[in-house]
């Protein structure tokens, strides 16, 4: 198939062609005109008649141009649903053009579903594992009772790994689909709160003073979900290892406003600086029997890059472990 | 409340054999008949029940004034969905797959706090009882106790100082259907007489019983 020239090629070859046309018709009456009538000479009236005949010119370019002026439109109506700010290509579009609008909102739609329709799948296979895996540690409980510590230890070293990888690859379904869909802001301090909320429940045993100190008007480029898994797993790691208190704060990048960097501080013991990348690393602690931060961690990483955001870790100004979340702001 | 039966069979008989009285509900509008129904010290709580799911449940129990701690057991385990079931009302929140230990552990928390304990041991006058290892003691010295003894002794000092009634301690110690007969537990508070000192549980004639710290000094 041939490649189609530009559009605006054609209109302007085509009202060539059409004036020339025009123009070759107009010639021929004005020839038969001047003939009947060859009395008129040029005037002032003839003037007048050119300098309306330039205006219709004009009017004609100017019709032209604001008649292309929906692409441009279009263009960058799609160009902010790559950038999030938009779901649909919205607005009201000439009559050529509304067709192939409602077309791509229907194919986004229909996308729309079959992502959240994979994700749902995703998700009842990992929950439909962690039942059986849960009665087999149960199981490896009993056996670990009636004396066979070591099949017992097999099987649970098992049952967490394939926990882990449940865990690890569900969070990676649901972040590379909603990574695909466009459209993703999240307040960062609901976020931050209900996490916060979360753990001040479940480590209520340990009366862990949990602080959020984020402004009401940052936004991040996140889905709610993502977020929420981003700082459930740094707050959580914070927790982990804090002994009296945990803070999470938020500032807009000092360079040029266009990122948010969500800082997590634990009075914990902190990690040695050799070890910062590795426990970022997928796995790290994948075969380990201590209850590791690695993984966790490592799910953030992801989570970030995929946002085009990034993680590093430093010690915090308390002796304990600083964690700083770089996400696109908006 | 737990739809997969070989689990609700592991989980009930670990709670069993820690001294706890259960009831299984393998479905939503079962759970809630029960749950509002009779008087539970907690709830162990499955998010994917038939029927009617566990978050829709707590909201409705919460909704009803119930404060019954609950302990959501799920495989859901992402940190969006622990916020959603925690903002609906729920106490605590675990994964599967889960370690059993940590489950009583949790649970055992969750019945403190809800009661208003603040140390692992309770303690009435000379008795001290210790939930997480099913312990009692009188004065320091160790006192054996049968599994039923133990279920009205804990559910007395949970709520010491205050009149328990004769049908709430039935309903505590056995399961629901079980078979009951409210005599058994004037046949228990007599043999905790025996063992703990007469004046230990006191009686208060037409309302039931209740431990109190002060007579159990004198």
């Amino acid at each position: 198939m041939k490649r189609p020239r530009s559009f605006r090629l054609r209109l302007l070859i085509g009202s060539i062609l059409w004036t020339g046309g025009l123009l070759f018709v107009g010639h021929v009456t004005s020839i038969l005109v001047m003939h009947r009538f060859p009395t008129v000479r040029i005037n002032h009236n003839t003037l007048i008649g050119i300098a309306i005949a330039l205006g219709f010119m004009a009017a004609g370019l100017l019709q032209m141009r604001t008649g292309l002026s929906p692409f441009n439109e279009l263009r960058s109506r799609l160009s902010s649903m790559r950038d999030g700010r938009n779901r649909r290509v919205e607005g009201d579009y000439p009559t050529e053009v509304q067709p192939l609008v409602n077309d791509l909102n229907a194919l986004l739609d229909l996308r729309e579903h079959a992502v959240s329709r994979a994700v749902a799948k995703a998700g009842d296979l990992a929950h439909g594992l962690k039942t059986p895996l849960a009665v087999l540690a149960q199981e490896a409980e009993r056996a670990r009772r009636a004396g066979q510590a070591e099949l017992a230890a097999a099987i649970d070293q098992q049952v967490d790994r394939m926990r882990r990888q449940v865990d690890y690859h569900l969070a990676h379904a649901r972040a590379a689909a909603s990574g695909a869909a466009p459209g993703a802001r999240c307040a960062v301090a609901e976020s931050a709160e209900g996490i916060a909320r979360t753990l001040r429940r479940l480590y209520a045993e340990r009366g862990l003073a949990i602080s959020v100190d984020v402004p009401v008007d940052h936004s991040a480029q996140v889905h709610r979900e993502d977020l929420d898994e981003m700082l459930g797993n740094l707050l959580d790691n914070a927790c982990k290892w804090a002994r009296t208190r945990v803070t999470i704060d938020s500032a807009r990048d000092s360079r040029d406003g266009a990122a948010i960097v969500i800082t997590v501080n634990d009075d914990g013991p902190g990690i040695e600086p050799s070890m910062y990348d590795l426990v970022l690393q997928r796995g790290v602690r994948a075969d380990e029997a201590a209850p590791g931060s690695g993984f966790g961690l490592a799910i953030v990483r992801d989570l970030a890059d995929l946002y085009k955001g990034s993680i590093a870790l430093d010690s915090s100004p308390g002796g304990g472990l600083r964690a700083r979340l770089t996400l696109p702001a908006c | 409340m737990e739809d997969e039966t070989r689990l609700s069979q592991q989980l009930s008989q670990a709670l069993g054999e820690a001294g706890y009285a259960v009831d299984c509900a393998a479905d939503g509008e079962r759970a809630d008949f029960l749950g509002q129904t009779e008087r539970y010290d907690a709830v162990v709580l499955d998010l994917g029940l038939p029927s009617v799911d566990g978050l829709t449940l707590l909201h409705r129990w919460r909704d009803a004034g119930l404060t019954t701690p609950v302990l959501i057991l799920t495989a859901r385990g992402s940190w969006h969905e622990k916020v959603q079931g925690i903002d609906r009302g729920a106490d605590d929140y675990m994964s599967k797959p889960f370690r059993m230990e940590e489950v009583l552990a949790r649970l055992r928390a969750l019945i403190r706090r809800s009661s208003g304990q603040t140390s692992p041991e309770l303690r009435c006058g000379e008795v001290a009882l210790d939930p997480r290892v099913a312990k009692v003691t009188r004065n320091g010295t160790p006192v054996r106790l049968t599994s039923h003894e133990f279920r009205v002794l804990s559910y007395l000092m949970h709520h010491c100082g205050r009149v328990v009634s004769q049908s709430e301690l039935t309903d505590h110690i056995y399961a629901e259907g079980a078979d009951r007969d409210s005599n058994t537990v004037e046949v228990f508070v007599a043999r905790l007489r025996r063992k703990l000192g007469a004046s230990f549980i006191e009686t208060v004639r037409g309302l039931g019983y209740r431990v109190n710290s002060s007579r159990a000094d004198r």
